[in-house]
């Protein structure tokens, strides 16, 4: 694990009832503004508490730090942390921060992204007003356009709420608060692991909030995130790796709590009133780079898979391999029977570990192809409503999961 | 036996609900409106609660927030004639909705459901 190793505390804080963090890497460009907003947050809606803002960031050679120093925050004190250089990771981030929010003995702890654009002081009233009532965990609730977060839509939403039995929309929505009591929770919890510290860091601390049983609300913000938004099909990296590698480790962990689970309940929404729901701007995919993407599978994946699935799934996805373009179909049975099997195979070793999670992109391409197809011609809302059917699916078939794992 | 409470300005709805959940074994009182919502539910102890939510005097999305508030996992169903509510985003704080119809099959699904849901009060490993 990381130890912080660099931080700039030019007021001198010492201690603080409220912190909101900004992880960043080489966002000097776009810093600015989230800093500015969150102080304004600060000062508008928690004048009466003790505050500070805090970058938490992988030692950018960008000017990043230069930027979050230049930012207007009205007074509201800042601390710099980074990590050594060369250590990259958004979690090895957060976990200098969880451990200066218990140093610094806050009770109150929001989080935004470095490259927010549609952030207003708002958000950190909605992210950590719960928190200073009964709730310990607050996650995002805000209208995303139907393409932007595509592995929250397909995988983390649906699996955590059919695992954990709670509703969380968001849970990889990369802004968030929690309590300074969970952040001991988080600095205590022996799960952490390589994936945790880079993007496994969201899906790990909302999953350990659900099985901690901490009360969680999610927190409506009103404007939709506007950041660097990503082409599903072009841009998608180590991230997927490390957010669906940190919830197939998370079940080996929490076994005896997601066994237990049956359907899901939703969560305390925080925050409404804030006026009209602004629409998000679109996000383009491009539907042959993702059908490309899912057919190289079978040339690069059809032995993994072979091993991973059973016979059954297996030959399901041959059979939608062959469908023509104007007919593909990933029907989200398949979907939850292919991912149930795919984290009882990581749970019982029956390939790499980092083989089995590359093996699943392609799948995850087909899938998503097959969302963006079936979703076309719907708006956002309705586009939420199929979503939820989906999450559904994967509550119906989660009696498959039990079986699976037992074997 | 469950104990349901139906709150609907309608009168033969909640007539209808009354007999057939009673047939089917609940314990079934009701409300013929949202007001003071909150006491009925502190009393009565209700283990689930069906919401209208169109009501003459209230809105039943609000009255959804209010009781989430303060009943963190109180299952509720929302009952509307229209589906447009869902465009409205405090509607996922229900644990279900359904179509108001006088087949009830649908709605006796989401009640057996949501009567069954079991997520742990306490961490086991």
């Amino acid at each position: 694990m990381t130890e912080a190793f660099l931080e700039e505390n030019p007021q001198r804080v010492t201690e603080a009832e409220m912190v909101v963090a900004i992880p960043s890497y080489q966002e000097a460009r776009l810093i600015g503004y989230p800093t500015t907003q969150a102080a304004l947050g600060l000062k508008r809606y928690f004048n009466d508490r003790s505050s500070v803002l805090i970058n938490c960031d992988n030692n950018s050679q960008d000017g990043t730090k230069e930027a979050f120093f230049a930012a207007d925050t009205e007074g509201v004190p800042r601390i710099y942390l980074s990590t050594p250089p060369g250590v990259r990771g958004k979690g090895n981030n957060f976990r200098n921060l969880f451990r200066k929010v218990v140093e610094l003995k806050a009770k109150v702890v929001v989080v935004v992204d470095a490259d927010l654009k549609s952030i207003s002081p708002q958000w950190i009233k909605h992210l950590g007003e719960p928190l200073c009532n009964e709730f310990g965990y607050v996650a995002p609730l805000y209208v995303r356009h139907k393409y932007d977060g595509t592995i929250t839509n397909s995988i983390a939403y649906p699996l955590t709420r059919a695992l954990y039995g709670r509703r969380v929309r968001q849970p990889i929505g990369g802004d968030f608060g929690f309590s300074g009591d969970m952040a001991r929770v988080f600095l205590a919890s022996p799960t952490w692991s390589e994936a945790v510290a880079q993007f496994g860091i969201d899906i790990w601390m909302t999953t350990l909030a659900m099985n901690n049983n901490v009360p969680i609300c999610q927190a409506y913000m009103g404007r939709p995130k506007i950041h660097k938004a990503k082409d599903p099909g072009i841009e998608l990296g180590p991230m997927f790796s490390q957010v669906v590698g940190t919830i197939f480790q998370l079940m080996n962990h929490t076994t005896g709590y997601w066994m237990r689970v049956k359907w899901s309940k939703p969560t305390s929404i925080y925050g409404f009133g804030l006026g009209e729901v602004e629409m998000p701007p679109p996000v383009k995919v491009s539907e042959d780079k993702l059908a490309a993407n899912f057919h190289e599978g079978f040339d690069t994946c059809r032995e993994i898979w072979r091993r991973i699935l059973s016979p059954d799934i297996f030959n399901k996805v041959l059979e939608i391999g062959q469908l023509p373009k104007e007919q593909f179909d990933f029907p989200t049975q398949l979907w939850a029977k292919t991912l149930y099997e795919y984290a009882a195979s990581y749970h019982h070793r029956t390939v790499d570990e980092q083989d089995l999670l590359n093996s699943l992109i392609p799948l995850y391409f087909g899938k998503t192809l097959s969302y963006v197809r079936k979703t076309e011609r719907m708006s956002v809302q309705q586009a939420e409503e199929f979503i939820e059917n989906e999450c559904m699916v994967f509550e119906e078939t989660k009696p498959y999961l039990l079986d699976r794992w037992g074997e | 036996m469950a104990k349901i409470l139906i709150v609907d300005d309608e009168e033969h709805i909640r007539f209808l609900y009354s007999e057939e959940l009673t047939d089917e074994g609940f314990e079934v009182i009701t409300a013929d409106s949202g007001y003071q919502l909150l006491e009925r539910i502190e009393k009565e102890k209700p283990d689930l609660v069906i919401l209208d939510i169109k009501m003459v005097d209230y809105n039943g999305l609000d009255l959804l927030q209010d009781i989430r508030n303060k009943y963190y996992d109180l299952p509720v169903i929302l009952c509307t004639a229209y589906d447009t509510f869902k465009e409205d985003m405090k509607s996922i704080a229900a644990d279900f909705y359904v179509i108001k119809s006088f087949d009830l099959t649908e709605l006796k699904n989401k009640i057996k459901m949501a009567l069954e849901t079991a997520v742990p009060q306490s961490r086991e490993q």
